[in-house]
């Protein structure tokens, strides 16, 4: 079979980039991969399904987005949705190709008025860009959902709001793969217990709140480190919290941008990784599923697809009004509790082992793209086949055995 | 309490799991509990019939019995287990092996058509779904876990279950090697006719029936094998238990096998098991030079191990006793203690 392959590919520096790069070589064993260069608005005509990857940087994937818009109808299209919320890449694909008018129409058909106005508030300057301030409340997949013949997620979360949205194909959850471990020598960067927080360092990272839980949870384990890795969001301001909280000049240790190598040794020296978010944009995270494979207990946010992971290997922390105190008092039992931090890190490497192994991962992509191509002549057959048989019976089309019949093949997914 | 096991059921075919759900029940019943089997037709060709077939399971309502709840279900093989019910588990022998390893061998059943292709994933896609219900999940072996944990990423314990039922006794050492099996070409049987080819010495009684019975007499008469092979069919319990007794081994090396009760029954004959590397479940029990010989599968090393066996009959004697000693600790004793619990 035949696959149009449509992503960022690295160089470019995205998680989507890295994803594909990971995934293409597994997935080309099981299909034959056509992957598209950037730019290009079309597939090859010998594709038999095209797959296109979507996040929410238009920079990366405005002409991916373009190129699902012009697949012709006869061509079953699947998306792997990375992000649910894809304000930024619908604001990207219009607003930012001087076509107010294609924000005015999304915002409209997924909002209605009301989205209609706001979107009129942005053009004309009047609110600020929704796609900064409140992108959560206005994701606008349906721009991209519209022309998915079937979706590809990773977490039973994007799925459910998928399914909300009105996205009627088949949606198909596959893991994030997780990358092999390198040999990599552990990077020490304290003596004591060392809390690492990997990736852009921001308010939606939940920064301040990490911060301020550090700063308490110091007070009691005052060898403890905190090592942040990741550049810096523009306009958040991270010395000036630090020195507030009193970690300017100790128990912080800062790397910005690193390279992979450097990213796993460092990961492999904490004791403990946390990855806080909120809001979410229904994301998974790469710097999680490395810290599975490495086997490091896990604190994160209690939202989306952290939600999902489960309990024996992360902590989760509702996004609630106790949400520091709660957040030191999970690293407070970690670092304390050597026994705890084993078990949850032989459970996270389990995990990863059994749930996020790229080869299995490449195979439900396989099974999906297949199902794609030709399940809906399958379901097809099925549904006449158990059709006739009911009617041979008696059983017409509006009887309640009918719609108990309708109820059982999509619970099990054949109808 | 009240236990319905339910299996699919070829009609006129029977093999293992018929007779370990046969058991299953007798054992449940003998131990105070009402159960009884529940079985559907399966046939799993052409087409998308494998599938209109397992939805017929889906349909099923057994929450409660004339009027009396049933309290767990009790489901083996695909596609059994798409049964709905608050309390059921798994005891799986396996899943529909032509969806998954056997894809694309000889053994497949799908092409390459995109119709045949989605099939074959939506088979594993109901396995996810039907499997992931159960509220306990075990496997007869762990050949069957492993492919269950790779397939559907479902963890489950591996629950060796005891063979049928025979008057297992120890007659000796005799001249003849036995193989007992349902006659296709998964079992390789061929393997075997084709070493006695190898080793004039070497006489075979091949026990069981099946598509490939013809071809295998074909092959017995081509290779001149007069006398030294014996197909003797399907055979009685007492018959079976007296073969056992009498031979100098078994030969059993089915393809990547689920798990296999025979070579249980051999050793609970006290005799050793000739398997091959590729033979999967049976593996976990027989161990080169312990309870048996492993040898890659060719005909010449199946030769070679035949004719060691027959030239080192106290050996032979001493791997069967072996065997004996793990056979006896699978007993549905401590297999119910676990289903149940």
């Amino acid at each position: 079979m035949k696959v149009a392959y449509f992503s960022p590919m690295p160089p470019e520096r995205t998680g989507v980039a890295d994803y594909s790069a990971l995934l293409l070589p597994a997935l080309g064993r099981k299909l034959d991969l056509e992957v598209a260069r950037r730019g290009r608005r079309r597939a090859s005509r010998a594709a038999d399904v095209a797959l296109y990857h979507v996040g929410n940087n238009p920079d990366s994937h405005g002409w991916i987005v373009d190129a699902l818009r012009h697949s012709p109808a006869r061509r079953p299209r699947v998306v792997v949705l990375h992000d649910f919320v894809l304000h930024h890449l619908v604001a990207g694909v219009t607003v930012g190709r001087r076509d107010g008018h294609g924000y005015l129409d999304a915002m409209e058909r997924e909002h209605g008025v009301v989205g209609r106005l706001l979107a009129h508030g942005v053009l004309d300057k009047r609110i600020p860009p929704l796609w900064e301030s409140r992108p959560e409340e206005f994701p606008l997949a349906g721009f991209v959902l519209q022309h998915a013949t079937g979706l590809i997620v990773h977490s039973r979360t994007v799925r459910a709001l998928a399914l909300s949205a009105g996205f009627e194909g088949p949606i198909w959850v596959v893991p994030h793969p997780a990358w092999p471990v390198p040999a990599v020598d552990p990077e020490l960067v304290a003596t004591g217990p060392t809390i690492g927080c990997f990736g852009v360092v921001n308010s939606s990272k939940r920064i301040p709140e990490l911060l301020r839980a550090f700063a308490g949870l110091r007070e009691r384990h005052p060898a403890a480190t905190l090592l942040l890795v990741g550049p810096t969001s523009p306009g958040f301001d991270l010395d000036r919290r630090l020195q507030r909280l009193g970690l300017a000049d100790d128990g912080l240790v800062r790397e910005s941008w690193v390279d992979e190598q450097r990213l796993w040794a460092l990961m492999a020296g904490v004791d403990v990784c946390v990855n806080l978010r909120h809001p979410t944009m229904g994301e998974t995270s790469g710097s999680v599923i490395r810290s599975l494979s490495l086997g490091k207990p896990l604190v994160v946010s209690d939202v989306g697809w952290f939600s999902e992971l489960p309990g024996d290997v992360a902590v989760k922390v509702p996004v609630d009004g106790r949400e520091v105190e709660t957040l030191e008092a999970a690293l407070e039992l970690l670092l304390a509790r050597e026994d705890v931090r084993s078990t949850m890190g032989t459970a996270a490497a389990a995990l990863a082992r059994r749930e996020h192994d790229l080869d299995r991962v490449a195979d439900l992509y396989a099974g999906a793209l297949e199902q794609a191509v030709g399940g809906r002549a399958v379901g097809d057959a099925v549904v006449r086949e158990v059709s006739e048989a009911a009617a041979d019976v008696g059983i017409s089309p509006k009887a309640a055995e009918a719609g108990e019949i309708a109820r059982r093949l999509a619970e099990v997914e054949l109808g | 309490m009240r236990v319905a096991v339910v299996r699919p059921q070829v009609p006129f075919a029977r093999g293992g799991a018929e007779i370990f759900t046969d058991r299953l029940v007798d054992e449940l019943r003998a131990r105070g509990h009402e159960a009884d089997l529940v079985s559907i037709p399966f046939k799993w060709y052409p087409g998308t019939r494998v599938l209109t077939q397992a939805f017929m399971w889906r349909l099923l309502d057994l929450e409660e019995a004339d009027g009396k709840p049933i309290d767990l279900v009790v489901a083996t093989k695909f596609p059994s287990y798409l049964v709905r019910h608050r309390n059921k588990r798994v005891w799986l022998v396996h899943q529909f092996r032509q969806a998954y390893e056997l894809d694309r061998t000889e053994l497949g059943q799908f092409g390459d058509s995109p119709e045949d292709r989605a099939v074959r994933r939506k088979i594993q896609d109901l396995d996810r779904l039907a499997l992931g219900e159960a509220k306990r999940l075990f496997s007869t072996s762990r050949n069957v876990a492993d492919r269950l944990e790779r397939s559907t990423g479902l963890a489950s314990e591996v629950l060796p279950h005891p063979p049928q039922e025979l008057a297992y006794r120890c007659e000796g050492y005799g001249d003849f090697v036995l193989s007992v099996n349902r006659l296709d070409r998964a079992k390789r049987i061929d393997l075997l006719l084709e070493a006695a080819a190898l080793d004039p010495a070497l006489e075979v009684v091949v026990v069981g029936d099946g598509p490939d019975r013809p071809r295998l007499e074909a092959l017995a008469r081509d290779r001149g094998l007069n006398g030294r092979a014996r197909f003797a069919g399907r055979v009685g319990d007492e018959e079976l238990a007296e073969l056992y007794g009498r031979c100098l081994a078994v030969f059993y090396a089915p393809v990547d096998e689920d798990f296999g009760m025979v070579p249980f029954e051999a050793f609970l004959s006290e005799k050793p098991v000739l398997t091959t590397t590729d033979a999967g479940g049976p593996l976990e029990i027989v161990t080169d030079g312990r309870t048996g010989l492993v040898v890659a599968p060719e005909a010449r090393e199946v030769a070679n191990a035949t004719g060691w066996l027959r030239a080192h009959r106290d050996e032979a004697a001493t791997f069967g006793r072996a065997g004996r000693e793990i056979a006896a600790e699978v007993t549905w004793e401590r297999a119910l203690g676990k289903l149940l619990a």
